[in-house]
């Protein structure tokens, strides 16, 4: 195992140089002020408290979160019927609908999302709408693929012994079914909220420039501002809240094993 | 004892093989029923049938008087304790038991009730809030009977529930499962290819093959009275032979004519004897009604098992000649070659090939650092007729040998009683080929071309004891007997008294002993 251990130095070093050290700089960069010289740095609440005391930045948020959520509860609906009928098939037929469902993925995200556009440029809806259109159909294959994996591995004849015990097929569903795919959807749930409430092209896109989420908000302090500072602490703001939303998540699915 | 299951012509085909043939059976209430045969004959198909999980092809089931054919397996007042148990993970041992009386919306308090009875039944009071995935096999298994219990079914199937125990826990639970079944007083049916579970534990035993009932009965009636071979060699030890009724109570195996308590066969009709191993009664070999010898003992706890031969094989004497190598050394090429003398079958000689010579006379060529050089040329004048030829194996190099080939009318021995014939070559071999065999009878039955058939029909007949008198490993020049014999007739024995190989006795047994079977004719 040691001689292994040393095949993990090249891995330590890209996370150090790729993830560690910018996570430090954008630490850095939401506790100080603009204008630093190389050496002394200005440490200050400021970004934060300017986010949090703005209420169209907090429009901002909510927005964002509202739609990560609407997005992810729509993913389980229709995901959760789909998965169902897909492991329900035979091997063969499972196979294809899987291939047939992952397919899209191998196009780029922003590709699609630029079809979506325009698709829909020739109808009149709103931007939110829209959002909810590119948002869903982008994310629904992560929700349906980890609900099928968990639906999959379930032990058939648990189904039987439900139906032997005299539960008609919802209650075999309610019962049996639906409690051991839950960690299916709790993971289904992670791989689309997180990006569904980061994402900031799908908005800019879609919504057509006037519609803001916290993702273009980033953007826009980040390239357009250039104030990497407040850019920085809004990203630290999302980052803790999704801190807690996944810890949220995972307390839910443990206490749901329990029960 | 009312009727509560009767299974109508039971057909079913899985993708055009048909698994079940029309199976009629009448379950009684309060039975402990076990369907018994080998895995694939369909038992566990029935099973599935019964429990609702399969649709029969043809045929109808009758519950408690009530065709089922249309019932789902959920309104089946019938539960399953499913091969590997199928508890629910997500749940503890409390609502793996509760699961079904919560799905009947049963009171909470009747619920405890009747699970804490549960537990109690199944021995596991106290494991009320354990997780079931960290139980052993053993109490999975109980809380898998309790929780199929609960529901107060007329009739609980169990399919192979001990399976997936180790020895010990499966004879415990066997007793475990026999009292459950005697406590709560309901018909179990349990599917099962173990024939002693099937032994111990049932009232009535259907033992099941290729999709067809062999024979219902009790576990006495069928150890004792099997219909046919395959049952009784499926049931316990047993020794089965060819025999003849030659009238009602007088039947003739072995050549000889023994009476029993068997009646109602054609005269002379072919039969099938059966005689269990526990049946004979060792006496001195010159009081026996059959004399043998023992081949083999094995110790198996509570007694011995011996082979006893009553009646020798046949057998065919060969000559070996162990010759001094005579390799030939070839100075300008730096080669060595070497070959034997050998005989060969008049038959053989009208397609002879290279190869087939090259084999038969152990024929091959080296050079200086031992390295496997091809015999490249064969040489030879044999005609089609008997005597001695010869034959010159060489290299490209042209390093040669020439050897003998005796070309002989083979003599067989025949044994016409027993419908054998068996012939054998003599063979020339040099010492250093006998130390080198890693597998010496065999390679003697090789070398010697040995081989026994069947008179009537020319199907061969396995060569099972190749005697000799010399030691491998120190063999030297000289002429050796080996003898090639087939298998007589050997009886399994079972006796707690202790014989060494080779001793000799005699075997009697009763009319009693002896159970005759009309022969089976093979589809």
């Amino acid at each position: 195992m040691k001689s292994f251990g040393r095949m993990a130095y090249p891995y330590m070093a890209w996370i150090t140089v790729f993830i560690v050290i910018p996570m430090i700089m954008i630490m850095l960069y939401a506790f100080t002020v603009q204008g630093n010289e190389t050496l002394i740095f200005h440490f200050t609440l400021a970004n934060f408290a300017r986010f949090l005391q703005d209420q169209t930045f907090l429009n901002v948020l909510w927005n964002s979160l509202r739609i990560a959520v609407i997005t992810t509860l729509c993913c389980i609906i229709i995901g959760y019927p789909a998965a169902f009928l897909i492991a329900q098939q035979d091997e063969r037929k499972q196979g294809i609908m899987i291939l047939l469902i992952t397919l899209p993925m191998w196009i780029n995200m922003l590709v699609r999302t630029y079809a979506w556009r325009g698709i829909m440029l020739h109808f009149d809806l709103s931007s939110e709408f829209k959002i909810f259109v590119g948002m869903i159909y982008n994310f629904l294959p992560y929700m349906i693929i980890q609900i099928y994996t968990s639906l999959a591995k379930l032990d058939k004849n648990l189904i039987t012994a439900a139906q032997d015990l005299g539960a008609n097929p919802l209650q075999t569903f309610l019962k049996v079914t639906l409690p051991l795919s839950v960690p299916g959807i709790i993971s289904g749930i992670t791989l689309v909220f997180l990006p569904a409430v980061s994402s900031f092209f799908i908005p800019k896109l879609l919504g057509g420039g006037d519609y803001v989420l916290i993702g273009n908000l980033i953007e826009t302090y980040f390239v357009t501002t250039g104030d990497w500072n407040f850019g920085s602490a809004i990203s630290l703001i999302m980052a803790a809240i999704i801190l807690i939303s996944m810890y949220l998540t995972r307390k839910l699915d443990r206490q749901y094993q329990e029960d | 004892m009312r009727k509560l299951i009767e299974f109508r012509n039971i057909v079913k085909s899985f993708d055009g093989q048909v698994v079940l043939k029309g199976i009629n059976l009448d379950i009684y209430e309060n039975e402990f029923v076990t369907l018994l045969g080998p895995s694939g004959c369909g038992k566990t198909t029935l099973l599935r049938i019964l429990g609702g999980f399969l649709q029969q092809d043809e045929g109808t089931i009758i519950f408690d008087g009530q065709c089922i054919d249309k019932v789902p397996p959920y309104k089946r007042e019938i539960n399953t304790v499913f091969q590997r148990y199928a508890l629910f993970p997500h749940m503890d041992v409390y609502d793996n038991i509760a699961f079904g009386l919560k799905i009947k919306k049963m009171g909470k308090e009747l619920i405890e009730q009747k699970v804490n009875r549960m537990l109690s039944l199944v021995n596991l009071e106290g494991y009320e809030h354990r997780n079931v995935t960290l139980l052993s096999g053993g109490q999975q298994q109980r809380v898998a009977i309790a929780r199929a219990l609960v529901n107060e079914p007329n009739v609980l199937l169990l399919d192979e529930p001990l399976g997936a125990l180790d020895l010990k826990l499966r004879k415990e639970m066997q007793h475990e499962l026999k009292r459950i079944q005697q406590e709560v007083g309901i018909t179990f049916i349990y599917v099962t290819h173990d024939q002693e579970e099937a032994l111990t534990m049932s009232d009535k035993i259907v033992v099941m093959r290729d999709g067809e009932i062999q024979q219902i009965g009790t576990p006495l009636e069928i150890y004792n009275e099997p219909v046919n071979e395959y049952v009784a060699r499926f049931i316990g030890e047993s020794n089965i032979l060819p025999g003849t009724m030659v009238e009602d109570y007088l039947v003739q195996f072995d050549e000889q004519k023994y009476k029993c308590v068997d009646h109602g066969f054609k005269p002379d009709e072919p039969v099938d004897v059966l005689i269990r191993p526990e049946d004979f009664d060792i006496v001195k070999a010159k009081d026996g009604m059959m004399k043998g010898e023992v081949k083999s003992v094995i110790f198996k706890g509570v007694h011995y098992e011996m082979m006893v031969e009553t009646i020798s094989g046949t057998s065919k004497t060969v000559k070996m000649h162990i010759m001094t190598a005579h390799d030939q050394y070839n100075s300008d090429a730096q080669e060595n070659i070497t070959a034997n003398d050998f005989f060969m079958d008049l038959e053989d000689t009208a397609k002879i090939d290279d190869l087939d010579l090259i084999s038969r006379a152990n024929a091959h060529a080296w050079d200086m650092s031992d390295q496997d050089l091809s015999v490249d040329d064969v040489d030879h004048d044999i005609k089609p007729a008997p005597g001695s030829y010869h034959v010159t194996y060489s290299t490209s190099k042209g390093t040669s040998i020439t050897v003998k080939v005796f070309v002989v009318q083979p003599k067989y021995v025949e044994d016409a009683r027993h419908n054998i014939g068996i012939s054998a070559f003599d063979i020339y071999k040099t010492a250093d080929e006998i130390h080198e065999s890693m597998a010496i009878s065999t390679d003697l039955k090789t070398w010697a071309d040995a081989e026994a058939w069947n008179l009537q029909d020319d199907k061969p007949i396995t060569i099972t004891d190749v005697k000799y008198d010399f030691d491998p490993a120190t063999i030297e020049e000289g002429e050796y007997d080996i003898t090639f014999a087939t298998q007589g007739r050997e009886y399994k024995v079972e006796t707690t008294q202790q014989f060494e190989e080779g001793d000799k006795i005699g075997l009697n047994f009763g009319p009693e002993d002896i159970h005759v079977m009309h022969r089976k004719v093979q589809g």
